[in-house]
């Protein structure tokens, strides 16, 4: 299977330096494969840099318009049966393709996810690892494996991780891709894994394919900390005001985030929950129009997707 | 106050990336109270950083015994001091762990903000800080309240408009 190794970039030139080498390198030892940047609007000379240093690289320059929209943009343009989208932070190793995009052929499989390492080797605190999920005082979490005794086997996974993950294209565009409900950033990943299994499909988790994650380190450059906090409980809403269709765990789920609100003054130092719910409500008829469309689509209940994830709402 | 053979208490909601505030609280405690013996109380997060930091004896809210039982278990204890640890800049949010140290009989309380000199607090001083919070918690929960009521009626009128809301597979 060929793939169009896509590399996520903005204002990372530095960042550059590093993970493009990488790419090429594992591109060129497993095969016929297309090395692009998909570059969203970077004011650096990142495309420049590109230009002059890789001149094998395909650049493909966009407006800035977020990495869920630039993302969907670079796979439309792909014309392999497969792709691999990477964040500028992640180094991949120089053997992470073949096992991740082998998984792809496997015909009801729309995603494989690599093993994250931070830049150290180490497993601590890394998030993406066989991804999973729990009812944690009625709200849905995504937990994230650290165990490295539980990260040995290829196996089903909630959602591969945006930072390095393989997808089947044709059922990426299927999908509609990440959605922009989510921009600018946090939890497009999380729901298309959702999605895809929401018709059927499997994402798999490929411990053999390793890669090094310096994680957020662009998004926590441009933006501050509050932000970024408030982005991801926001997002963290939306997802579940668009993809939970069970009306029992729904109702749950909606009396649990508006007991959430407390927490702001009962424990603090959290993302603020009660300002994440209003950004949330702003986007409501957004989020309405994409539930709409989840219900046309869905084959599969939550309680079955969840159910593979090991939860029993 | 007599510093000696006492029991400090030190309290922490500790997520990622606190394990700093935690050891700048843990070092003031030991310095002004050598003889004390040190209980911790934190979550399953802060509780491994506790240990680590010589700590053995640490009740974790959270875990698998009930809030009542590991509040029980620290007022048996009964601490002479009781260290706040906050998270961030200022003293906002925490109500759970100031009640928790006014519910204990220590005699002094002391907030522990990262990055700022640590503080006395009167036992009235933090009562009157719960009380304004547990008035602010009305507000956010009558808001948070109405936002998900308003959600659950646009989407769920979305959806029974749109048809059945049930897989086709079950």
């Amino acid at each position: 299977m060929r793939a169009t190794l896509i590399i996520a970039n903005y204002n990372g030139r530095e960042l550059l330096t590093r993970s493009v080498p990488a790419v090429l390198e594992a591109a060129r030892r497993a095969g016929d494969h297309t090395v692009v940047v998909a570059d969203d609007g970077s004011t650096d000379d990142s495309v420049c840099y590109l230009a002059t240093s890789f001149p094998d690289v395909r650049v493909l320059a966009f407006p800035h318009r977020g990495f869920g929209e630039t993302c969907n943009a670079a796979v439309a343009a792909a014309t392999t049966e497969a792709a691999v989208l990477l964040n500028s932070d992640v180094t991949v190793s120089p053997d992470f393709l073949t096992p991740l995009i082998e998984g792809l052929s496997t015909s009801d499989v729309f995603a494989a996810g690599c093993k994250f390492l931070n830049p150290d080797g180490s497993l601590t605190g890394t998030l993406g690892n066989r991804t999973s999920c729990q009812w944690l005082r009625g709200m849905l979490q995504v937990r994230h494996e650290t165990d490295p005794s539980r990260l040995t086997e290829t196996c089903p996974q909630l959602y591969a991780n945006g930072g390095a993950m393989a997808v089947s294209r044709e059922r990426w565009l299927s999908l509609g891709g990440f959605d922009p409900l989510y921009r600018p950033f946090y939890w497009e990943d999380t729901d298309i894994g959702y999605r895809a299994w929401g018709r059927g499909w499997r994402v798999l988790y490929e411990p053999g394919s390793v890669v090094f994650h310096d994680q957020g380190s662009t998004v926590k450059r441009f933006h501050e900390r509050r932000y970024v906090e408030l982005m991801s409980a926001r997002n963290a809403v939306l997802f579940t005001w668009k993809n939970l269709l069970d009306p029992l765990l729904f109702r749950r789920t909606l009396a649990a985030q508006a007991r959430w609100a407390g927490d702001d003054v009962l424990i603090g130092g959290l993302p603020p929950r009660t300002g994440a719910l209003l950004a949330a409500l702003r986007r409501l008829p957004e989020a309405a129009r994409a539930r709409r469309r989840e219900q046309r689509e869905r084959v599969v209940s939550d309680v079955e997707i969840l159910a593979t994830c090991g939860v029993a709402p | 106050m007599s510093k000696s053979s006492s029991v400090a208490i030190i309290l922490s909601f500790a997520r990622q990336g606190e394990d700093d505030a935690i050891c700048q609280a843990v070092d003031w405690v030991r310095e002004e109270f050598p003889d004390a013996h040190l209980a911790a109380f934190g979550t399953p997060v802060s509780a491994p950083v506790f240990l680590s930091l010589g700590i053995g004896d640490v009740m974790v809210l959270g875990g698998e015994r009930g809030t009542r039982d590991v509040l029980r278990e620290a007022k048996a204890r009964r601490p002479r001091v009781a260290a706040i640890i906050y998270s961030g800049p200022g003293t906002g949010g925490h109500l759970k762990l100031e009640m928790l140290a006014l519910s204990v009989p220590a005699r002094h309380i002391y907030r522990v903000v990262p990055g700022e000199a640590v503080c006395t607090a009167s036992r009235a001083r933090l009562a009157l800080a719960v009380v304004g919070k547990i008035l602010q918690t009305g507000p956010c929960l009558i808001v948070a309240g109405l936002a998900c009521g308003v959600a659950w009626v646009w989407l769920r009128l979305a959806q029974l408009l749109t048809g059945d809301g049930r897989a086709r597979r079950t």
